[in-house]
């Protein structure tokens, strides 16, 4: 059996659902990512993960035991928040120690939970002298001392400047990979998802709509909100595609190719530039799609033949 | 945290309206038992209420006329002097009324210092007025209200943005029309705080007219007479319409507070810069207007140090005291008589600070915190209070615990070392509510949650992490409440139990009627000072 359980997980909010009915397994010492836009219930799914709201229906259960009902303070789950919450009115070594009761030693812990974070010596700073990334170190190992069954993160680093993520991000999978901690992240940006999480979880509408590693979702969608949630795809009608009346297709960019003998005419009338290989945006008959090309393959104002390689997803229109 | 505590909310809800819904209540239930005719025809009543009612509405002309004026010049100009001289502002602030009314005596009454100079500059020996009626509170009203209007003025300006009024310019409104299309518009709501506050606490000073009023009766102080004169049931219809009246004055305080929460989004930018005087002459005249300002405002406490310092006894038709010693401040720390007064005050309110901040935390826990179906109730019963007049509270307590009845919640405090430390606690809820709840609404929750999902229970949480957190606004509100307790006049002369535990503005009073002035100013100055003292803590830790 899984290590962490969620069973028809469902948190209703005076006029809205926000969980619905969610299942999902996680396996001892696996990262997945709850992906989603914002209202798709990740949030809430964390909060009730940690215990900071009761599920109307369902269970959580991490390792054999029931822990749906248990308080936060009880349950040993360890969580960075979105804004770190870090107590202002404590320095860096008071705060990694918060966690730390009735364990010998305490400073010893504290020393090695700065480590792992590579904050050595940190421990007598104040917390608002600290840089956003710092911070966040902080925060984790605050969250990791007490050694947690689980650990969840809200958002991890949508704090952090842009140019500071991306190194952030394999840091922190570095750290949560050493600890061996199963972990489960909320977060909306898809490239985060991916690069963090071993598996990821897509939510919509308080509904998950599938989970797997981003080779499944990208490649063999479940659902049409999948198909065109993750990476970028185009809609074309049947009649352009070869298809009968009241049925439609989505299709990536990348297969979708300029060919002399494509079925489908049109004209070129946008490039977005992103190196060796462009986006082109292609009209015909009033709808307009994407494919996507070697830079120079054709230029704007072109009249193109496009063929289609391979159809993402078939739906009613 | 949605997790909802309804037991906890309905006990608070329960308590607070036990300790102040329910006394006024049972005022109401009294009155409704005499005879409203009496009351109607009854001359020097209605007199009472009319004077109340005009000495307050011209309260807050006049202390607007000092406020806005001055909140102008020190949040727009700047002029030598202009840092030290806002600090001074506050100074009333910490002047309990008592004290304020006895240094007015002293500084402007028939043998005050102004009437002497007067005396000997013009070789007469009449006294060129008397300090009495109508005019005299007025006098003591816009010299401790005007402060509403200045800091509620100088904080609208202050939130107001630049590029507003630079709007404003650029589509052609010259500085007049700017000032009456953009400025005061936006600052009516701080306007409408601040005179809605000045009448209320007009409404209730009993100080002033308690001192000054002679032949010339408000509501306040009608109420204690007819009470002293042992017409009960007329003194409980009196209080029932003081009451009405403050209650409805309260309701339009909530009313345009709604307003003005959904205006301060508005604002967000730099206010404007500070226009330095450059012109000589303006320069020389607005300091000298600054500083005569300053003198104004320090003179009644000028006034009191020196009268501290005259020995019983030894000033009479000088101009100035003849003799000055520590002998008053002597007496005040020597004779068990004197000690026990400042002992029974400092206690006294130190245990009504504690109780209103434990209540006010609680309180802000259930609004803020679990959003509970009856914040709204518990929010309103906290605020609820300082519309209740001093004078109104103490008859309404004095009435509840006066009889032994359990059932009805009722039993007998009057008399006992309680009844004290209670009023002050329900006067002192509103200061310290207000101040917490804006604390709890800063205090980010997912601290509170960090510290719960790191292994922290209730009470850890709540020792430490939110009360170490919500300090400033502790200190801020308890500060403020202690300084309130502590220079209370009106609840302590209706409600004090016995001699043995008058609090000191009790024996303020009997000193001045012993004509032991130095004596009663010496008590004046050191409530001064542990206010100033108080207030300055609460401040420091505030920051």
């Amino acid at each position: 059996m899984s290590y962490l359980r969620l069973q028809g997980l469902t948190k209703r909010y005076p006029g809205h659902l926000a969980v619905s009915d969610l299942n999902l397994d996680v396996e001892r010492g696996e990262i997945v990512a709850l992906l989603g836009p914002s209202g798709s219930g990740k949030t809430t799914t964390l909060r009730l993960l940690a215990g900071f709201e009761v599920p109307d229906a369902g269970s959580i259960v991490v390792d054999g035991e029931d822990v749906t009902r248990l308080a936060p303070a009880a349950r040993r789950f360890g969580m960075v928040f979105q804004n770190y919450a870090l107590f202002p009115h404590l320095d860096v070594g008071e705060n990694v120690a918060f966690g730390l009761r009735d364990v010998p030693d305490v400073g010893a812990r504290v020393a090695a939970a700065l480590a792992r974070v590579d904050l050595t010596g940190f421990e007598r700073r104040r917390v608002t002298e600290l840089s956003g990334g710092q911070q966040q170190r902080v925060a984790l190992a605050r969250s990791l001392a007490p050694e947690p069954r689980v650990l969840l993160l809200d958002e991890p680093l949508s704090n952090l400047d842009p140019t500071l993520r991306e190194r952030t991000r394999r840091e922190l999978r570095e750290q949560i990979k050493r600890t061996g901690i199963t972990t489960l992240f909320v977060t909306h940006e898809q490239e985060e998802a991916f690069d963090l999480g071993d598996r990821i979880a897509v939510l919509n509408a308080g509904r998950l709509e599938q989970a797997g590693s981003a080779d499944d979702l990208y490649d063999r969608p479940a659902t049409s909100f999948v198909a065109r949630f993750v990476g970028r795809t185009s809609t074309l009608p049947g009649r352009l595609a070869g298809r009968g009346p009241g049925r439609r297709v989505i299709v990536r960019p990348e297969a979708l190719r300029f060919a002399p003998d494509g079925h489908i005419t049109g004209r070129v009338i946008a490039r977005r530039f992103t190196g060796g290989f462009a986006l082109f945006s292609v009209e015909s008959d009033g709808v307009s799609f994407d494919v996507h090309a070697p830079h120079d393959a054709v230029k704007v104002g072109d009249e193109v033949r496009v063929t289609i390689e391979r159809v993402l997803m078939e739906e009613p229109e | 945290m949605s997790r909802r505590a309804p037991w906890a909310a309905a006990a608070l809800t329960l308590l607070l309206s036990w300790l102040i819904i329910y006394p006024l209540v049972v005022v109401f239930a009294e009155a409704a038992g005499a005879d409203l005719g009496t009351f109607v025809r009854d001359r020097v009543a209605r007199e009472a209420l009319w004077g109340s009612l005009w000495t307050s509405a011209a309260s807050v002309v006049l202390a607007a006329a000092v406020g806005i004026p001055l909140a102008f010049i020190f949040e727009r100009y700047d002029f030598p002097g202009r840092a030290v001289l806002g600090t001074l502002v506050a100074l009333p602030a910490v002047m309990p009324p008592l004290v304020g009314v006895i240094a007015f005596l002293f500084l402007y009454g028939e043998s005050g210092f102004v009437s002497r100079a007067i005396q000997a500059l013009a070789g007469s020996r009449e006294a060129p007025w008397q300090l009495q009626g109508a005019g005299a509170i007025l006098l003591v009203h816009a010299y401790s209200m005007y402060a509403y209007f200045y800091m509620f003025t100088r904080a609208g300006l202050a939130r107001l943005d630049a590029s507003v009024l630079e709007a404003a310019a650029s589509l052609g409104a010259g500085r007049f029309e700017t000032f009456r299309r953009v400025t005061l518009p936006l600052l009516r709501p701080a306007l409408v705080g601040a005179s809605l506050l000045t009448f209320m606490t007009a409404l209730a000073s009993f100080s002033a007219p308690y001192i000054f009023g002679g032949g010339f009766r408000v509501m306040t102080t009608q109420i204690v007479a007819t009470r002293l004169n042992g017409d009960i049931a007329t003194a409980m219809l009196e209080t029932a319409a003081l009451t009405a009246l403050a209650l409805l004055g309260f309701a339009l305080v909530r009313w345009t507070e709604r307003g003005e929460r959904s205006y301060a989004a508005v604002g967000k930018g730099a206010p404007p810069a500070l226009r330095p005087i450059t012109r000589p002459l303006a320069r020389v005249l607005a300091a000298a207007a600054g500083w005569l300002f300053a003198v104004l405002l320090l003179l009644p406490h000028l006034t009191l140090i020196l009268i501290s310092l005259v020995p019983l006894n030894s000033w009479t038709t000088e101009t100035l005291p003849p003799a000055l010693s520590t002998i008053n401040y002597r007496r005040l720390f020597t004779e068990a008589e004197r000690l026990g007064p400042m002992v029974n005050s400092l206690w006294m309110a130190a245990v009504a600070t504690a109780a209103s901040l434990a209540l006010a935390v609680w309180a802000a826990h259930l609004v803020v915190r679990r959003r509970s179906r009856l914040a709204g109730a518990i929010e309103t019963l906290v605020a609820l209070p300082w519309a209740v007049p001093g004078t109104v509270l103490a008859i309404a307590l004095a009435t509840m615990f006066a009889v032994n009845s359990p059932l009805t919640g009722r039993l007998v405090l009057v008399g006992t070392a309680f009844i004290l430390p209670i009023a002050y606690t329900v006067r002192n809820l509103p200061l310290t509510g207000r101040a917490v709840l804006a604390g709890f609404r800063q205090l980010d929750p997912a601290l509170e949650e960090a510290a719960e999902s790191l292994g922290a229970g209730r009470l850890r949480r709540l020792w430490k992490v939110t009360l170490p957190l919500l300090r400033p606004a502790l200190a801020a509100g308890g500060s403020l409440a202690f300084v309130t307790a502590l220079g209370d006049f009106v609840v302590s002369v209706l409600l004090y139990p016995n001699f043995q535990l008058r609090p000191i503005s009790i024996e303020i009073i009997s000193a001045m009627r012993f004509n032991d002035l130095g004596l009663a100013a010496a008590f004046g100055v050191v409530l001064m000072l542990v206010s100033a003292l108080a207030l300055g803590v609460g401040g420091r830790v505030g920051r």
